[in-house]
């Protein structure tokens, strides 16, 4: 792959209004995201030529957003798929520019997450399941039909080789759950955690309890791609794009065949290999954070902590305003809100960017940062952004 | 070793695709047959078109037996149904991963009849069939 460093960047960012119920469609969510991404970028809506999205068959086609805009593109593309999807198509737009096919890219991801088609909502066809993933008859008859007990699975041997225990998940909530103290637009605002309070909380998927799972909600978010020659015309200060390693998976599609392999380990690599950069550089984090445990893996996988001491870490508070590695700083889809990933990627686009300068949000070194998405341990994407 | 037939069984029913009936069809019988590679020799499960380690499409079936011992690999207690036909009497419900050191694969199953607090990693497990119907029976786990 050509050198792509610092040629491309994230000119702007924008989300819907984020409710449990938003009483609309996600055509409408999107087309408000949207706006607000093109708005914050200051860019005229008809000169972005591409439009992306990806979904889980739950959200609105690119062409209709498109339209609606008053925009007709040269290039609309929707994907199904889940966490990494961001990553992976500003890859493809990266792509698609440097081969002159568009010169600017909006990306979002809509839904209705909440009121509409739920995640982890259950009521699916147990038949469909066991037909939608690889060997699914080797677990839907056995119970097993929640992501947190497929990722379940994998947290209780990483945790029981790694030392890591119950309070070390507790620390990655409380750490959320503070940041979403300082987000007005983050649901749990309002609603501080204690390590008592979440340690007495029963579990629902043992290692799991309800602190330890992601949030549902209704909701949309838009990024704007384009070159850094563009970006330099444009008002708005860019997150530039330091490398991106799109979307690797593990070695088998039927992701349980191996429980101690997860695809982060893969993307790690080829991003520190891309880049050149050592994770200690690294000064501020979105980790995608389905799970408590997934951001602890990913610390491990991304060299951001060291192996077999990451609990440690955590322990310590690294992940708070005041810690090596600010993380999740909105709270994170523990504690903000849910849409696959791609509220932390706005979120750290703004920590880049230092947009909260003068406010107690803005990590205090900011000039890198990293951006992770996991579809599943099976499949992940990042990038590294710098201002 | 199977229970006791249950009417009516309303969980989930292995579903048997091209790919996967031996598998299932053996374990009607109370026996594990499981796919190999004559090129790379390995087992692979759940077993595919062709071999998941090398890709090629010699691929086998080898039968294991009705005497299946394995070791906890992983597990999570589910302590809410989350599938349609499991009830909140089914809970808490052990989902382990049960690796098969012989054979290096893993197998996720059920751990029957146990309290969750006696569960952990590296404990022996036992393969036990349970007939869930008429027709048709699915590998489960006792701790040894």
């Amino acid at each position: 792959m050509a050198n792509i460093a610092s040629k491309y960047a994230i000119v702007g960012v924008g989300e819907s209004e984020r409710s449990k119920n938003s009483g609309t469609t996600p055509l409408h969510l999107a087309l408000d995201a949207a706006r607000a991404a093109i708005a914050d970028a200051g860019i005229d809506a008809k000169e972005i030529d591409g439009f992306m999205s990806y979904s889980e068959g739950d959200s609105c086609t690119s062409h209709q957003v498109a339209t609606y805009l008053g925009v007709r593109p040269k290039y609309v593309k929707d994907i199904s798929g889940g966490g990494s999807s961001t990553e992976m198509l500003i890859a493809d737009a990266i792509s698609l520019i440097e081969t002159g096919q568009v010169e600017t890219v909006l990306i979002y991801r809509a839904m209705n997450g909440r009121s509409g088609i739920r995640m982890g909502g259950g009521g699916w066809s147990t038949d469909l399941l066991q037909n939608a993933f690889e060997g699914g008859s080797f677990i839907i008859p056995y119970g097993a039909g929640s992501p947190s007990q497929w990722f379940g699975l994998f947290a209780q041997r990483h945790m029981h080789l790694n030392g890591i225990t119950k309070e070390h998940l507790g620390h990655v909530c409380i750490s959320a759950y503070e940041y979403a103290q300082k987000n007005p637009k983050a649901f749990f605002n309002g609603k501080p955690l204690t390590m008592e309070e979440y340690l007495a909380t029963p579990d629902l998927s043992d290692p799991f309890n309800k602190h330890d799972f992601c949030l549902e909600s209704d909701e949309a978010n838009a990024i704007i791609v384009t070159s850094a020659k563009k970006a330099e015309t444009l008002k708005s200060k860019p997150a530039y794009i330091l490398g991106i390693s799109a979307r690797q998976c593990v070695s088998h599609a039927h992701y349980w065949q191996n429980v101690d392999e997860v695809a982060a380990d893969y993307v790690a690599q080829d991003l520190y290999k891309k880049t050149g950069v050592n994770p200690s550089e690294i000064q501020v984090a979105s980790i995608y954070d389905c799970y408590s445990w997934v951001v602890l893996r990913q610390l491990e996988a991304y060299g951001l902590a060291p192996k077999g001491q990451i609990g440690e870490f955590v322990a310590a508070g690294n992940l708070k305003i005041d810690g090596a590695l600010p993380t999740n700083l909105a709270g994170g889809m523990l504690s903000e809100g849910y849409t696959h990933g791609m509220n932390n990627v706005l979120e750290i686009v703004r920590q880049v960017r230092g947009e909260y300068e003068g406010t107690e949000r803005q990590a205090k070194n900011h000039d890198l940062g990293i951006c992770t998405g996991w579809a599943g341990p099976d499949i992940a994407g990042a990038m590294l952004l710098h201002k | 070793m199977s229970e006791q037939t249950k009417v009516d069984y309303a969980k989930p029913i292995p579903l048997k695709t091209i790919d996967n009936a031996p598998y299932w069809d053996a374990a009607d019988q109370h026996k594990l047959t499981l796919q190999k590679c004559t090129d790379c020799g390995q087992f692979a499960h759940p077993p595919g078109p062709s071999c998941s380690h090398c890709g090629s499409s010699n691929v086998v079936w080898e039968e294991q037996g009705d005497q299946i011992f394995g070791e906890v690999y992983s597990y999570v207690i589910s302590y809410r149904p989350f599938l349609p036909g499991f009830m909140p009497e089914d809970c808490p419900l052990v989902i382990a991963v049960v690796k098969l050191e012989e054979q290096n694969i893993t197998i996720i199953g059920n751990i029957l009849d146990c309290e969750p607090a006696d569960v952990k990693i590296g404990k022996k497990v036992q393969m036990v069939w349970v007939d869930i119907n008429e027709e048709r029976a699915i590998p489960q786990w006792k701790l040894v």
